[in-house]
């Protein structure tokens, strides 16, 4: 079976960089979106049990393209180390800024490109746009089901079993193959490569493609203005020495002082 | 540009003719899933409601909502947010080859263009976003207020286009805690450093006294199940905007962090000294929660009598 993962090199946010009040994404971090190694990891597992290959794909959205090349390379060895197979990478001046609307395009397109696939994971939703609508774009543009939120994850022949997390219910469905699934935080814990897996992953292959190489034109429909950081201005007031009684007398007055407790 | 603006959702979700009303002159029209009172839409200025009142799973309602975008020229559509939404409006979205900007606060239509400003980057940062042509929105209803405006609304019945490609094979119905977290004034909120379920007994006795409401981090609710998931914060979970924050064994990572930063004091209590949420707190305290608590919280009952 061949399952095709979708990661995401999101913006570390953790570590939004900001310069005259603005949020300065060009010189951010990157990071492999959290849940997104949970879908490696799921991917791996389903290859683990049922055979066939792993293949990851990612567009490249935050610039400076030169420089961001080798940070994403990095990136994508992490998850190559974690047992996918290989990696296609997606980088073009016209995507960075672009809206998911392309960015599920450019995805199907690859996909497409790789003839063979059965399963589609994505994550639940990214650290940084947090919309999750990648997963279902795709699943839409391809023509395929697509089950989102799932928590369990089950191969049955030519069906995919899984359970999904919603608000209110867990629902159990199925759908035949292929399909795509959204997979949530909860369903797995990725694994830490071994050093012998990270430097196996030196040799795997990421294939660097422009939207020349896929043939595809596509023009922006969103321009992004400005970021602007929300910062909160806290008293970091931080409360380490004394016994436990002088400490809870220390944030009790606090409390009492910042008008939020009433004596009686 | 040519602008009709469609809102997409039950009738609790009205509070998103708010956000549709700053397209000022503009037609606003309601899709409206399950029963509601037409004329309370009308009352707002909607002139038509299509009423879908067949429950449809989500690959169906975006067939549904894409051929009444298409047979309407909606250039503008507004739905509410949840798991159901966020399923079926992306698919929708691309299918019409359009944009779909989440957690939106304001719109400004300027010529031919439109500026939506939103949370974004992991609701670190407000974006302001330009966009020209169709565009869809989604927003928590609660956040925008419509003003009256009464017409007519005409009602038309809604015929869903069905397609079955995923098989519900059964649902389970999930605990729900009946809080509304997002409205709490005062909120002690539990993380991973509390070791049993049973424990969190501890932060029950502490809001009891305060008269707050508990709130967790996600793997209190989503892992571990020990709340209902009306009772988790953050990004994926509720936002809130207490006057006081309590904040016990939760570490402070920024997918925390993004669902309380609007909280007004926030007193954190964690043993470790390193724990990034000092670092984002008014008042912290460096002590194990299970000495720290109890004598919390019976000073508070002593000074607050109850
Ligand atoms: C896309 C995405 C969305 C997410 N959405 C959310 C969300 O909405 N909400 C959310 O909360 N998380 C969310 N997370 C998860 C988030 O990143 C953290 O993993 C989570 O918040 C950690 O929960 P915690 O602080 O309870 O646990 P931990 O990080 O394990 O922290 C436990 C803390 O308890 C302290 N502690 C331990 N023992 C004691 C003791 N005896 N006394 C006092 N302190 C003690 C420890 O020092 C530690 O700081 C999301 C993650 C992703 C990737
Ligand atoms: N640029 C991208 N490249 C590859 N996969 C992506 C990209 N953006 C989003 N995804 C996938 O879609 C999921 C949801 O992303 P988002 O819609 O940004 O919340 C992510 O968890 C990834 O699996």
């Amino acid at each position: 079976m061949d399952v095709v993962v979708l990661v995401k090199l999101a913006l570390d946010t953790g570590q939004l960089r900001v310069s005259e009040g603005k949020v300065d994404v060009e010189s951010t971090p990157l990071k492999v979106s959290d849940i997104d190694r949970n879908a490696v990891e799921e991917a791996v597992r389903v290859r683990e049990r049922v055979g066939g290959l792993v293949h990851v794909v990612s567009i490249l959205k935050y610039g400076p393209i030169q420089r961001r090349l080798q940070e994403a390379e990095g990136l994508l060895r992490e998850v190559l180390a974690m047992g996918a197979d290989d990696a296609y990478l997606v980088a073009d001046e016209a995507l960075i800024g672009s809206d998911q609307s392309v960015t599920a395009k450019v995805i199907a397109s690859i996909i497409r490109r790789l003839g063979k696939y059965d399963l589609v994971i994505a994550g639940e939703a990214t650290v940084d746009g947090y919309t999750g609508q990648v997963g279902p774009r795709v699943a839409a543009e391809l023509g395929i089901p697509v089950v989102t939120y799932v928590r369990e994850l089950r191969i049955e022949g030519s069906r995919v079993v899984a359970k999904r997390d919603l608000e209110d219910a867990v629902q159990t469905v199925e759908t035949p193959l292929p399909a795509l699934v959204t997979v949530t935080r909860e369903i797995n814990t990725p694994r830490i490569p071994t050093l012998l897996q990270i430097r196996a992953a030196v040799r795997k292959p990421i294939g660097k493609l422009t939207l020349a190489d896929l043939g595809l034109t596509l023009k922006p429909t969103i321009k992004v203005e400005s970021a602007v950081p929300m910062q909160v201005k806290r008293r970091g007031v931080v409360i380490r020495e004394g016994t436990v009684d002088e400490k809870a007398d220390r944030l009790v007055q606090a409390l009492i002082q910042e008008g939020l407790l009433t004596p009686r | 540009m040519a602008m009709g603006v469609l809102v997409v959702g039950s009738i609790g979700d009205i509070g998103l003719v708010g956000l549709a009303q700053r397209f000022r002159g503009q037609d606003v029209h309601y899709l409206l899933t399950g029963q509601g009172d037409v004329v309370q839409l009308g009352r707002y200025g909607v002139s038509r409601v299509y009423q879908l009142t067949t429950g449809i799973d989500e690959y169906s309602f975006s067939e549904t909502l894409t051929d009444l975008v298409n047979r309407g020229s909606y250039s503008i559509i507004i739905t509410p947010v949840n798991r159901f939404y966020r399923t079926a409006v992306p698919m929708a979205a691309q299918r019409l080859s359009a944009p779909l900007l989440t957690d939106v606060i304001d719109v400004k239509p300027i010529d031919n263009e439109l500026e939506v400003v939103l949370n974004s980057f992991g609701n670190r940062a407000q974006v302001t976003v330009k966009v020209t042509g169709r565009v869809l929105l989604m927003a928590p209803p609660a956040r925008f207020k419509p003003s009256e405006n009464p017409v007519n609304a005409s009602i038309e019945p809604l015929q869903p286009r069905v397609v079955n490609v995923v098989k519900v094979v059964s649902t389970e119905g999930k605990a729900k805690g009946g809080v509304r977290i997002e409205d709490a004034e005062l909120i002690v909120a539990v993380g991973r450093g509390f070791r049993r379920r049973e424990d969190l007994k501890l932060a029950f006795e502490l809001a009891e006294v305060l008269g707050a409401e508990v709130g967790c981090s996600r793997p209190i609710a989503a892992d571990l199940k020990w709340l209902s998931e009306d009772h988790w914060i953050g990004l994926s979970g509720r936002r809130v905007r207490p006057r006081l924050y309590i904040a016990i064994g939760i570490s402070g990572q920024p997918q925390h962090l993004a669902g309380m930063m609007e909280s007004r004091t926030v007193v954190v209590i964690n043993n470790d000294p390193n724990a990034p949420f000092f670092r984002n707190c008014d008042y912290g305290v460096v002590e194990d929660l299970y000495s720290f608590i109890p004598v919390l919280t019976r000073r508070l009952r002593d000074i607050l009598k109850r």
